[in-house]
């Protein structure tokens, strides 16, 4: 019967995704409505999963459910314990779902919809899904070992102390990067920021009836957290429009940087029950909501594409990023397609709760694709606008100017036809004073949700609520990140300093811990200034520098996951590691040494930062720079740019050499050298 | 590098997992949906680390409620790896 129903059930589904694709395709010069684009994704989706990643499972990694894994070895009822599959497929979704897939591509749907979908889908297929799992996989077979350790036991130490290093440096830019989006969404709204404040007290109230009032009831405190938190969503705008309150949460760009600098300092000092715990639950129920209200908003409503399959930006003079679409696409969506920091999540907390070898497919494979989904839906949410009203909130004001009137003008020009009235309007109804230049994703993603979700429910006049509910969203799953992150951060930094001079090793030694808390805050703090006092408005700088390292770590997860293949003498099935891993070392690489050397300012670090240092020495001020000092500090910040961006280059191909090295020893050997831990015969093989 | 294995469970470890094998009851069922949640958004779930130790390892010393959580939220957040972008 299950016979029957499988061989019916995937010719149906091969159908629709092709069907739909088709309705994609053949939808040349008529509007498309967005249900398809969503449908013919979930198609790929289910036959890669169903067909792909059983290959991968059966023949390539040969899951072994007698095999002990983690969980079974050291269950202790806290950190280990075997989850049920379904449950451990939510959790590690959460885990690995944030700010990047609703970000990179909002910012990639510049040059259509269609470049960004193919290499969402192509890119998580081949790529994405296959390096999470197969880091997953390597990490339960080495007793849920992390990325760093199982770089160091198979690549030798040289090469885990340099990925540790490449950790930290993306982690960094990360930070930077990601604040740099609250930045943008929260510069001059009072409602926005007044609600994202009011986040902070939430949690601390939160997080003390969780410890002391009422010690382990998260639920009781999950409760009371989200109806104080519509509260203060629904009394923002009361108070962005009081005379007094109003103008105290209206900050500007450099303001908010110092706040969240300020932030990031404090909040990670703070013992971890009383702030990052309860918000972080917050994020994640608000989290997992938003996203399956969004799912079922589009198929509800069927939102048409306002955005043409592809625009004339694909030639790499877009406004949003600069590049063309090779190789700058494919930087730009990373989370989403492919992502390196997924690396970590895989070896960190899941493979301690997988119950068998076997759910590591749903689990791993699995979780990246709906990651991935989450990728098509910020897509479709920016593509629904209108391509007039999605340039205006995302070209930076060098170029559109800082009035609704020039930047009708001026996006008119580019072939997207609009009028100041519709920016006007726009802003109106989302309850905000303008929306012009507000890059980095987020504010765009939130007009797009804003209306889909309005028309699902609650009509025009909930728009404005929708919008601040979708920047809280995000923003309060960014602050987690920030915080959190920090934290992480000033562990590594010490980490590294402790081999230097002992005591600053020491985590619990308090001007230690001072110290590499500040060192932490300092560098994403510099980046992030940096980003907002930027001549092309920060995202195109730093969310590229991101993309480079991101896609980097990727680059180096898959080379381990292609010598662990090798070292298990699998190299028959090495492809399915080094065709992912030669593509992402061919885009970043290509990227990488184009975003430093590329002749065109816009593009290249070198070049921009040579054109302000020979101006500043000519004595003219080129804007946004104000005077030569900041001259100067723009050309700085960007050879700045430029040595991070090269050191991740150069650390990919020391890695690349690291790995051709080791899989040529393993090529030599007769018998597998992998470093897992050996199957136990007899006492793991209890049926399940 | 050899990793010595200790404590090797006795009992089949399916027996604690989030949802148990035997169907009993809307209660039994409510009870597993709670654990799953539980699991699920990553909140340390006291219910079941009390079945654990009381199954497993009786006679050992029992961590109140409130150390219970103490515990499992700061190493949680304490010094686990990072999250995602």
């Amino acid at each position: 019967m299950n016979k029957v129903m499988s061989t019916l059930l995937w010719p149906v589904i091969a159908i629709v995704g092709a069907f739909s694709f088709a309705a994609l395709a053949l939808g040349r010069g008529e509007t498309v409505s967005a249900v398809w684009l969503v449908t013919a994704a979930v198609c790929v989706y289910f036959i890669a999963y169903r067909f792909y990643s059983k290959f991968i499972a059966d023949k390539v990694l040969r899951l072994d459910d007698t095999r002990q894994t983690p969980a079974e070895r050291h269950n202790d009822g806290m950190d280990y314990v075997p989850t049920n599959r379904w449950v451990l497929f939510g959790h590690h979704f959460a885990a690995i779902a944030g700010a990047g897939p609703l970000v990179g591509p909002v910012l990639a749907a510049q040059m259509g919809f269609l470049p960004g979908t193919l290499w969402i889908l192509v890119g998580v297929v081949l790529a994405g899904a296959v390096q999470d799992f197969i880091v997953l996989f390597a990490s339960v077979r080495r007793d849920g070992k992390s990325l760093g350790e199982m770089i160091k036991m198979e690549l030798g130490p040289t090469a885990g102390s340099l990925a540790l290093v490449g950790v930290l440096a993306i982690m960094i830019i990360i930070l930077a990067v990601l604040s740099l989006v609250v930045v943008k969404a929260l510069t001059g709204s009072p409602w926005g920021l007044f609600t994202i404040a009011a986040t902070i007290p939430i949690a601390l109230i939160m997080g003390v009836y969780m410890r002391i009032i009422r010690p382990g009831r998260v639920a009781e405190a999950s409760v009371i957290g989200v109806a104080l938190l519509m509260t203060a969503l629904i009394y923002g705008r009361t108070v962005a429009n009081d005379p007094t309150w109003g103008p105290m949460f209206t900050l500007d760009g450099p303001q908010l940087a110092w706040a969240l600098i300020l932030y990031g300092a404090v909040a990670s000092s703070l013992p971890v029950w009383l702030m990052l715990a309860p918000r972080d639950y917050l994020s994640t129920f608000l989290k997992i909501g938003t996203i399956v209200a969004l799912a079922i908003g589009i198929y509800y409503v069927a939102p048409p594409l306002a955005m043409p399959a592809t625009t004339r930006f694909i030639d790499g003079t877009g406004p949003v990023f600069s590049g063309a679409l090779f190789p700058f696409l494919f930087i730009t969506i990373a989370c989403g397609s492919v992502s390196g920091f997924h690396a970590l999540i895989s070896s960190g907390t899941t493979p301690k709760m997988i119950e068998k070898e076997s759910h590591m497919r749903l689990i791993g494979f699995g979780g990246m694709l709906m990651e991935s989904f989450v990728a098509i839906m910020a897509l479709t949410a920016a593509c629904v606008l209108d391509p007039g009203i999605y340039f205006a909130m995302n070209a930076p004001s060098a170029v559109i100017g800082t009035t609704a009137a020039n930047a009708a003008q001026v996006i008119s020009s580019w072939g997207f036809a609009i009028t100041p009235e519709m920016i006007n309007q726009t802003a109106v109804d989302i309850g905000e004073n303008s929306i012009l230049s507000r890059a980095g994703g987020a504010p765009t993603l939130a007009v797009g949700m804003a209306k889909i979700l309005a028309q699902a429910l609650g009509g025009k006049s909930m728009e404005a609520f929708w919008y601040h509910f979708a920047i809280l969203f995000e923003a309060l799953f960014i602050l987690t990140a920030v915080d959190a992150g920090t934290r992480v951060g000033r562990f590594m930094i010490q980490d590294m300093l402790g081999h230097v001079y002992k005591p600053m090793g020491n985590t619990e030694f308090l001007p230690a811990n001072l110290v590499g808390t500040g060192l932490c805050v300092a560098m994403w703090g510099y980046f992030l200034y940096q980003g907002v006092i930027d001549p092309l408005g920060g995202i195109n700088t730093l969310w590229q520098l991101f993309g480079v390292g991101n896609q980097m770590l990727a680059g180096i997860a898959l080379l381990l996951c292609t010598s662990v293949l090798v070292k298990m003498k699998r190299e028959r099935y090495v492809w399915v590691t080094l065709v992912p891993t030669a593509w992402l070392l061919i885009t970043t690489l290509t990227a990488g040494v184009e975003k430093i050397f590329h002749s065109d300012p816009r593009i290249g670090f070198v070049a921009l930062a040579r054109k302000f240092s020979e101006a500043a020495a000519e004595g003219k001020v080129l804007a946004p720079a104000k005077s030569i000092e900041e001259m100067q500090r723009v050309a700085f910040n960007n050879y700045l740019d430029a040595v991070v961006c090269g050191f991740f280059v150069l650390l990919v191909l020391a890695m690349c050499v690291f790995t051709i090295k080791i899989c040529m020893q393993a090529l030599k050997q007769a018998k597998p050298t992998a470093h897992e831990i050996p199957p136990l015969a007899g006492v793991d093989a209890a049926p399940a | 590098m050899k990793v010595i294995v200790q404590d090797v469970p006795t009992v089949a470890p399916t027996a604690d997992a989030a949802v148990g094998a035997s169907r009993p009851g809307l209660r039994e069922y409510a009870r597993s949906l709670r654990q799953g949640c539980r699991q699920m958004f990553g909140i340390p779930d006291y219910e079941r680390y009390v079945a654990h130790m009381t199954a497993q390892h009786p006679g050992d010393p029992l961590l109140s409620r409130r150390d219970f959580f103490a515990q499992t939220i700061d190493r949680k957040y304490g010094k686990s790896g990072p999250r995602c972008c």
